[in-house]
Parts: C-alpha cells; sequence; structure tokens
C-alpha cells in the first residue's frame, strides 16, 4: 500500500514539475532576450500616504527597466521589520534592499549583512553633493555612507493659531524655550481659552531631540560615533532631567496633558482643538491639515530648547534604504539602481508631496510638484529651516547604538514614572540609563563590538 | 401576571443595555467607519455620523487585497483548527483509556510545554519552517500550531467525565478503540470539542507575529498585518482602520452566527430525556 501511495506521489509530482516547466516555458517566451533580474524591497510605509507612493514608485521603476524588476513587500512597521531582519539576517531569506528607521543604523553595520552604500557611490563616483549635509551627517559613520537617506523628518511644534488668539497671545509668534512654552501653556489654560496648553506623547524620539537641542549627548564616546558608545549619558549633566523636570512640571500644573505613549493620541486631541500646542514630526503636517478639517489656524515653529543652549539643533529622524550582502552580487547591482531612483530628484519630490517626509536632497525643491506644495503649506519651511539652522555636531548627528530600540523604551518608561510623579527626574533617567547600560554591555560582548 | 411581565420587561431592559455596553466598541468602530473627513476628529465625538459614507471602505480596499487576506486567515485558522480537533482528540483519548507505562509522566510533561511563552519557541519555529523551505507557504503558517497542549488537557479533562461502563459495555459487544472513540467518545464530546474549535480559530485568527515571520509576500498575508498595512508609520488615519476592521470581522462573526446552533446543541444534548 505504502509503494502505490508513493508511486503515484511521485507521478502526481512528476506531472506538476512538467506543468509547471511548460507554464514557466510559456511565460518567458515573449519576453526571450534576457531574464530580469528580480528583487524584493522590504519596507515599513503602511497607509494610504506611503504605501500607495512606494507602490507608485515600484511601478514606475519596473515600467523604466527592462533589466530589474523590483517587488515591494510590507513588513510591518519599523519595529517588526527590524525584528523580522534579525531573524533572517544570517539567511539568503532576506530581501535584496531593506528599509531601516534611524535607530537601527549601528545593529545593521555589525550585524555584517550589508554591502555599504559607500561602496557603491565609490565605484560609479555617486555625486551626493545636493543631499542635505544634516542628513548625510546622519547616515555617515566614520566618513562611510552605509545606508541611503530615504524618508526623513524631524521634530516641530504644532500651535493652534485661533486658541493663542483666544488667549491673548500672538499668533504669528510661536514660543521657543522650555520656561515661554510651559508659560504660553499656562496662559492659554488660565484664559479658559482650551482644557490644555500643550499635549506631548511620552515618545523616546523627542527626548532624544530635547537633549540635541541642548547639545547634549546621549551616549559616550561621541554619541558613539567615536567608538562604539558603552554606555548612555543622558543622566551625568543637568540636561536630561532639566527636560523632565519641565515636562513633568507642566503636567503638574495642569497646563499640560499626558496623552501616553502613542502620538495617535495627541494628533487627535490637536486636530480636535482639545489642546493648543503639540509637537510631532513634519510628517503629520498634511494629516494634521486634512484632520483639523480647517476648523482652526494651524501654526508650525521650531522644536523648543532651554534659553541660552546655543550649540544644539535638531536631528533627522526617519529611514534609510541598506543593501544586503546575501543576495547575489547581480542583485546587490540591481538594488543600488532601484536606490539611485528612489532618491532621485523627481521621486523625493513626490514622495514628499505624497507622504510628508522631507527630500533627503535639495534639488528636490526645484521640482514644480514640490514648489506648489510649499506654496500651499508655508508652514513646512519651517522644518526644513530648523534642520538647515542646525549646526552639525556629535549631538546633532544623533547616538549610534545597538540597542536603541530598548533604550528608546526605557527613555520613555523614565518619561512616564517623572511625569506620573512617580519617581524625580534624575532618579527615573538613572534607573533606565542602569538597564540600557546592562543592554549595551551584553550587545557589545555577543556582537564583538569594541 | 401584570407583575411578572412587568419583571420579565425589566430584565430584557436590563439585557439589552448590557448588550449594548458589550457591543459598544463594535458599534463605535462602525460608526467611525462611516465618517468621512475631518468628522473622526471632531470634539465631542459624534455617535454617528451626520452623513455616512462608504469612502473609507472602498480606500480600505484599494489600499490592501483585504479578499485576498481573508482567504488566507481562513485557510490558516480552518487547517489550525482542524489540526488541533484531531491532535488533541486522540491526544486525550490515549492519556484517558489507554493504559501505558508512564503514562501519567507523560501527560505531565506534555502539560509543562504550557509554561513555555510562545515568544520563545518563536525563532526555532522559524529557522525549522525555513529550513522546510516552507516560508511563504500555508504549511509554514499552520505547521507549529498544529497540536495542542491545552486542546489535549481540555479534551482530557472532558473525556475523564464519560462513565467507564460505557467503554466496558463498547468492548464486550465488540467495538474496536476506533469505533468506540469516533462513536461514542466523539458524539458526547461535541460541546468540549466545540469549545476547544472557537478557542483554537480565534487564536490563530488574531495571530500577528508568526504570520508576519514566515510569510514575506503580499500574496500570502494574513488578515492582522492586513490592518497594518493599513495604517501609517506617523499618523493613523482611524476611519481606514476601522473601516478595516468591520471588514475583517466581518466572518467571524458569520462563523459564529452559525457555528453558535452547534454549540448550544452539543451544550445541552441529552440534558433532557425525550
Amino acid at each position: 500500500m505504502t509503494g502505490r501511495t508513493t508511486r503515484r506521489a511521485v507521478l502526481r509530482g512528476a506531472g506538476a514539475a512538467a506543468a509547471a516547466a511548460a507554464l514557466r516555458g510559456w511565460r518567458a517566451a515573449p519576453a526571450a532576450a534576457q531574464t530580469p533580474t528580480r528583487i524584493t524591497f522590504w519596507h515599513a510605509m503602511g497607509g494610504n500616504l506611503g504605501e500607495t507612493v512606494v507602490r507608485a514608485f515600484v511601478n514606475t521603476f519596473n515600467a523604466s527597466r527592462k533589466d530589474i524588476q523590483v517587488e515591494a513587500q510590507f513588513q510591518g512597521g519599523y519595529d517588526d521589520l527590524i525584528n523580522k531582519l534579525r531573524a533572517s539576517i544570517g539567511s539568503s531569506a532576506v530581501p535584496a534592499v531593506a528599509q531601516v528607521y534611524d535607530i537601527g543604523t549601528r545593529f545593521m553595520i555589525d550585524s555584517k549583512a550589508i554591502v555599504p552604500m559607500q561602496d557603491f557611490i565609490d565605484r560609479e563616483k555617486f555625486d551626493v553633493g545636493q543631499f542635505e549635509p544634516n542628513i548625510l551627517a546622519y547616515y555617515r559613520v566614520g566618513a562611510r555612507l552605509y545606508s541611503m537617506p530615504f524618508n526623513t523628518s524631524t521634530a516641530i511644534l504644532y500651535y493652534n493659531k485661533d486658541l493663542f488668539k483666544k488667549a491673548g497671545l500672538n499668533p504669528d509668534q510661536p514660543p521657543r524655550t522650555f520656561e515661554e512654552i510651559a508659560s504660553y501653556a499656562g496662559r492659554l489654560v488660565k484664559s479658559g481659552a482650551t482644557p490644555s496648553g500643550i499635549t506631548i506623547a511620552i515618545y523616546g524620539w523627542f527626548f532624544e531631540q530635547l537633549l540635541a537641542r541642548q547639545g547634549a549627548l546621549y551616549a559616550n564616546n561621541g554619541n558613539g560615533r567615536d567608538a562604539a558608545a558603552t554606555e548612555v549619558v543622558y543622566d551625568h549633566e543637568e540636561a536630561g532631567p532639566r527636560i523632565l523636570e519641565w515636562w513633568a512640571g507642566m503636567v503638574k500644573a495642569g497646563a499640560a496633558t499626558n496623552p501616553g505613549r502613542p502620538t495617535a493620541a495627541s494628533q487627535r486631541a490637536f486636530a480636535a482643538g482639545q489642546t493648543a500646542m503639540t509637537v510631532d514630526s513634519t510628517a503629520v503636517l498634511a494629516s494634521l491639515l486634512s484632520q483639523s478639517g480647517g476648523r482652526f489656524a494651524l501654526g508650525t515653529g521650531y522644536f523648543p530648547k532651554p534659553p541660552g543652549a546655543a550649540t544644539g539643533g535638531s536631528i533627522v529622524g526617519g529611514a534609510s534604504a541598506w543593501i544586503l550582502n546575501r543576495r547575489p552580487r547581480a542583485e546587490q547591482q540591481a538594488a543600488w539602481e532601484f536606490v539611485k531612483f528612489i532618491s532621485a530628484p523627481a521621486q523625493q519630490a513626490q514622495w514628499y508631496v505624497g507622504t510628508g517626509y522631507f527630500p533627503v536632497r535639495r534639488d528636490a525643491y526645484h521640482e514644480p510638484v514640490a514648489q506648489e506644495r510649499l506654496a500651499k503649506y508655508p508652514q513646512f519651511l519651517t522644518a526644513i529651516s530648523e534642520l538647515r539652522s542646525s549646526p552639525i555636531n556629535r549631538a546633532t548627528q544623533g547616538a549610534l547604538l545597538g540597542v536603541f530600540p530598548e533604550a528608546r523604551q526605557k527613555s520613555e518608561d523614565a518619561i512616564e514614572a517623572a511625569v506620573l510623579g512617580r519617581k524625580p527626574a534624575q532618579q527615573a533617567l538613572a534607573d533606565a540609563a542602569r538597564e540600557v547600560n546592562q543592554a549595551i554591555g551584553v550587545y557589545n560582548r555577543t556582537m564583538g563590538v569594541k | 401576571m401584570r407583575t411578572a411581565r412587568g419583571r420579565r420587561a425589566a430584565v430584557h431592559l436590563l439585557m439589552i443595555a448590557v448588550a449594548l455596553v458589550v457591543l459598544f466598541p463594535i458599534l463605535f468602530a462602525l460608526s467611525t467607519s462611516l465618517k468621512g473627513g475631518a468628522e473622526v476628529d471632531r470634539y465631542p465625538p459624534t455617535l454617528w455620523p451626520h452623513a455616512p459614507d462608504a469612502g473609507n471602505y472602498v480606500a480600505a480596499l484599494r489600499q490592501a487585497p483585504l479578499p485576498r487576506f481573508l482567504l488566507n486567515s481562513l485557510v490558516q485558522a480552518g487547517a489550525i483548527t482542524l489540526g488541533q480537533l484531531v491532535t488533541a482528540t486522540l491526544a486525550a483519548f490515549a492519556f484517558t483509556f489507554i493504559a501505558f507505562p508512564g503514562r501519567q509522566a507523560l501527560f505531565f510533561l506534555f502539560l509543562a510545554t504550557l509554561m513555555i511563552p510562545g515568544e520563545v519557541t518563536l525563532i526555532p519555529n522559524y529557522l525549522t519552517v525555513r529550513s522546510l523551505g516552507w516560508l511563504d507557504t500555508y504549511a509554514g503558517l499552520a505547521a507549529p500550531y498544529l497540536a495542542t497542549a491545552f486542546g489535549t488537557f481540555l479534551l482530557r479533562q472532558f473525556f475523564l467525565t464519560i462513565p467507564r461502563e460505557l467503554e466496558d459495555a463498547a468492548r464486550i459487544d465488540g467495538a474496536s478503540r476506533r469505533r468506540f472513540l469516533w462513536t461514542i467518545v466523539v458524539p458526547l464530546a461535541r460541546p468540549a470539542l466545540a469549545t476547544l474549535a472557537i478557542y483554537a480559530f480565534l487564536s490563530a485568527w488574531n495571530q500577528y507575529l508568526w504570520p508576519l515571520l514566515v510569510v514575506n509576500s503580499t500574496r500570502m498575508r494574513t488578515v492582522q498585518i492586513g490592518l497594518a498595512l493599513l495604517q501609517s508609520q506617523e499618523i493613523v488615519s482611524w476611519g481606514l482602520v476601522m473601516a478595516g476592521v468591520i471588514i475583517i470581522i466581518l466572518p467571524t462573526v458569520l462563523v459564529f452566527l452559525f457555528g453558535y446552533r452547534q454549540v448550544v446543541r452539543g451544550l445541552t444534548a441529552g440534558a433532557v430525556k425525550g
């Protein structure tokens, strides 16, 4: 009986193989000349903004190339994607190109599973002169560009001009310092204009930005850029605790609302006119404008800093494209062609218009679609000028940490503890730092980082 | 007589109120999915959209191939449910009706696997499935979940309540073990099997991490990842996401509307002689 089944199975298998071969032959016949190199691109851009634009890019690229065909595959959010890469990185079950968020940079380099973008740039003498220097400064490690910046943003202040007017504040002059924000928020609430002066989501990225705005380092060894970081240092000086004290103080005084961790809640509160100010990524400007539905005039301002913090600036956030070395050389080369395509001025302008991330290169603003957009949303100039006015130094380049995703979570625990009044700011940060340092130690040992 | 009717009406009103509370999240999701434009973020929130609009559904279906995702989830969850029913029934039968050396020890070993969190086995399972070449296939999606310690435990506890006399009688009448299992134990255990089936189906339907890990292409994605596909990295369009949620829960609601009768019939079978 077993013999018979096996024979039948074999026959069936053979039949299927023959059919598949026939089908393949039939499909290949019209193309004949050459089979295109097929590559996959893993990305984390969901939603009606991101995914739609990525799909359009891939379609345009595929239509323009006979030799390369790209398949874009959505792999969940940034965290999901890097976890998936982590699981498959030792094998060939990886894509040719992957989009990885800013804070995954150190891990990707240490994984040794990538081809540095610089190799392709040098080989082809590719000109990066038009790229925003601040963006290159983030993704360059030891003067080498490891990945190609793709979607970038910074954090800015959003405010409701109508509520400012109601509270007797100048709607054309957003607050710039910690003190100003606190006093504006207090006045907004006291005047009865709004139940909440400012709503800041507990998001570690904001903490990192606020440190950089003061010119303070997140991790030692020059933010992990002179040598691999061995510990975080945000609890050493007063820059870190000052952020949490300011933040918790406003919540305690009733001037600020704590919306919890995800920014979705603070965005809704702001769009609904329930809070006068919020901080968020520049990438949400268009969405906030459409969600508020023209119910109020929306203003934008620089991300705050304490008075007298001169050397500070903003760090870019977002993600970049990485080429993986586990795929055959032909695929790597095809991946490079695709990376060049998505970072070209035309695509970057389209990306900017479609998603709200800003272009990684200056010449993208010359494209007519981008010009139109800037004329329509002058608020967007805030983001560009905030970035361009930021000096490039170790603080504003941002930290490199192999365990950054976990570190960010720990810093959120610290913010939460301080805002809820469970711990004093200094202690909350010291506790978080201790846990992060342990994780860094384990990471550096297991990855053999020195 | 009148007071009895009044009391019944009061009870019904109370039940309707409680049902509304329980259903509120779903009803609000439905309402949100029908809100167009800026109404989603209006404050105070509106209970029902002023101008119901199906635009979010059109957008959700254009954004993600949800029908395909539904089919994939149905195949995966269906295979897992069927697999768990078969393996758990056979294992529980062995642990209950067949005496063999080390039975007790083996059973406790089985139970001990319940203490291992699923996250721990995720990566080893992934490596196994990858080496089998099952990435991006239904086999890969379902394989690690075809057997269940919890289900075996559940069914064993139920089988223990079946009188041993029934087994003796069946054996005396010449029924084989297999016949006893299929014609006596399984029909009697219908309520327990239905419970296990519902539990298995729902757990599989709600899986996120595993399908994300073993599937790469959009074609093989399951519904929960379809929901993630509707969310942007930086901002969430609630109307769109809620439209996706409603589309995705619709089939499960249908399964239960039809499955429910089975469960109730199973639960009450033989309760009253007649």
